[in-house]
């Protein structure tokens, strides 16, 4: 396996010194078939113990180390270093506060992410004599796509909406949310409506299609939006012929 | 309104955390770089959408109001003016359908009502003819052979 240098040029801010975070380059030997985490952790492990940044599995299934390579949001343990020049710029992910280094603020995240009711509502407790719940491929189908979201964030780094709208629940809350919607077993779609029509729901988005772009999983969080709006738009001109059930 | 410098309240938790937090960045390229000028682009379009469309309101008015009202309406459409309006709306409004057009498939659920959704190829070959069907419909509309 081939080894050349390469400059990282790694974002980084200690909240009990610096006012404002600043770069800071290392230069280091990789391997070719690296990926941009691996590069990471050799400053970390060789170089610099100080550094700090989120990861897990490497291998793009827990979502933790999503952050901006060259400008662009990227899932860095995904992400080959051979794609670059000699110099890569590692910075966190756009649109967070950021805590230390590359690790980023995520709680308004998850603020955002509960405002959905990303779970099962049923209007009933099912008796277990009544058996499992069964659903058809197609019904799957329906949703498949938008369960398959790490919740790296990444769709929330690239958004210019989110970046200008702090209430803006943003792609992939919005993406789950319509996942429940599409889910045969849920009956939860009213309440979820209710919040999605309101402010910073599915109607701030501007279709910039940047969620869909840089997800590294292909969930289309901007399908899914559009999706919901042609739904709720549906909905609400239904409203008008049929009494609208009142939600429990 | 967007702007290049994101509110600091971006991402923000609703209880402050235990840490000091640096502010948020805005996405490292917006809105000059990478894909967003596009994005921007398909937004302006916007003007124009609503700029044509009280014309055509105001052409089914004319429509309604007698002959002589739909002659001065299609005079006045030959203004320079409204030529130059014209060419800049055709080019605009074709970069619209254009990106439109290669995002519109991915936002297609699995099903469209009981049906599985036609393939993508289908899809768009159904907004271009759709597109220039109007195109065509409008052109000899307002070009007085339909009439």
């Amino acid at each position: 396996m081939s080894e050349v240098k390469k400059t990282i040029v790694v974002t980084r801010f200690d909240p009990d010194k610096d006012e404002v975070p600043k770069t800071q380059s290392y230069e280091i030997p990789v391997q070719d078939d690296w990926k941009v985490l691996e590069a990471l952790n050799y400053i970390k492990d060789n170089v610099d113990p100080t550094l700090s940044h989120r990861w897990s599995c490497r291998m793009a299934v827990c979502g933790s180390c999503g952050m901006n390579v060259n400008g662009e949001p990227k899932l860095t343990c995904k992400d080959p270093i051979s794609s670059y020049g000699d110099t890569i710029e590692v910075a966190p992910l756009a649109n967070f506060p950021v805590v230390r280094d590359l690790v980023v603020e995520l709680e308004g995240f998850m603020d955002k992410f509960k405002a959905v009711k990303p779970w099962i509502i049923a209007a009933k407790e099912r008796a277990a004599e009544e058996g499992t719940h069964r659903q058809s491929p197609d019904e799957l189908a329906d949703f498949k796509s938008f369960s398959m979201c790490i919740n790296c964030m990444l769709c929330y780094s690239a958004c210019p909406v989110v970046s200008n709208e702090p209430d803006f629940l943003g792609p992939a809350a919005l993406a789950l949310g319509h996942r429940y919607n599409q889910d045969s077993r849920d009956e939860g779609a009213d309440e979820r409506n209710e919040i999605f029509r309101d402010e910073g729901g599915i109607f701030s988005c501007s279709y910039a299609n940047e969620c869909t772009e840089v997800c590294p999983k292909g969930v289309n969080p901007s399908g899914a939006i559009q999706q919901a709006k042609l739904n709720n738009v549906v909905d609400w001109a239904k409203s008008f012929v049929v009494p609208r059930r009142k939600s429990s | 309104m967007t702007h290049a410098v994101p509110r600091v309240d971006a991402m923000k938790p609703s209880k402050p955390g235990p840490t000091r937090t640096a502010p948020p960045r805005p996405p490292d390229k917006f809105p000059g770089g990478g894909r967003y000028p596009a994005y921007l682009a398909f937004g302006a379009c916007g003007a124009f959408l609503m700029i044509s469309a009280s014309l055509l309101t105001r052409g089914i008015w004319a429509l309604g109001n007698g002959e002589a009202a739909w002659d001065a309406y299609r005079a006045g459409l030959g203004h320079p003016a409204y030529l130059v309006y014209h060419v800049a709306a055709f080019l605009g409004l074709t970069w619209f359908v254009l990106r439109l057009f290669r995002l519109f498939p991915a936002t297609q659920p699995y099903r469209i009502g009981p049906l599985k959704r036609p393939p993508d190829a289908v899809l768009v070959a159904g907004l271009y003819g759709l597109f220039f069907t109007v195109l065509a419909v409008g052109t000899l509309f307002l070009g007085g052979a339909m009439l």
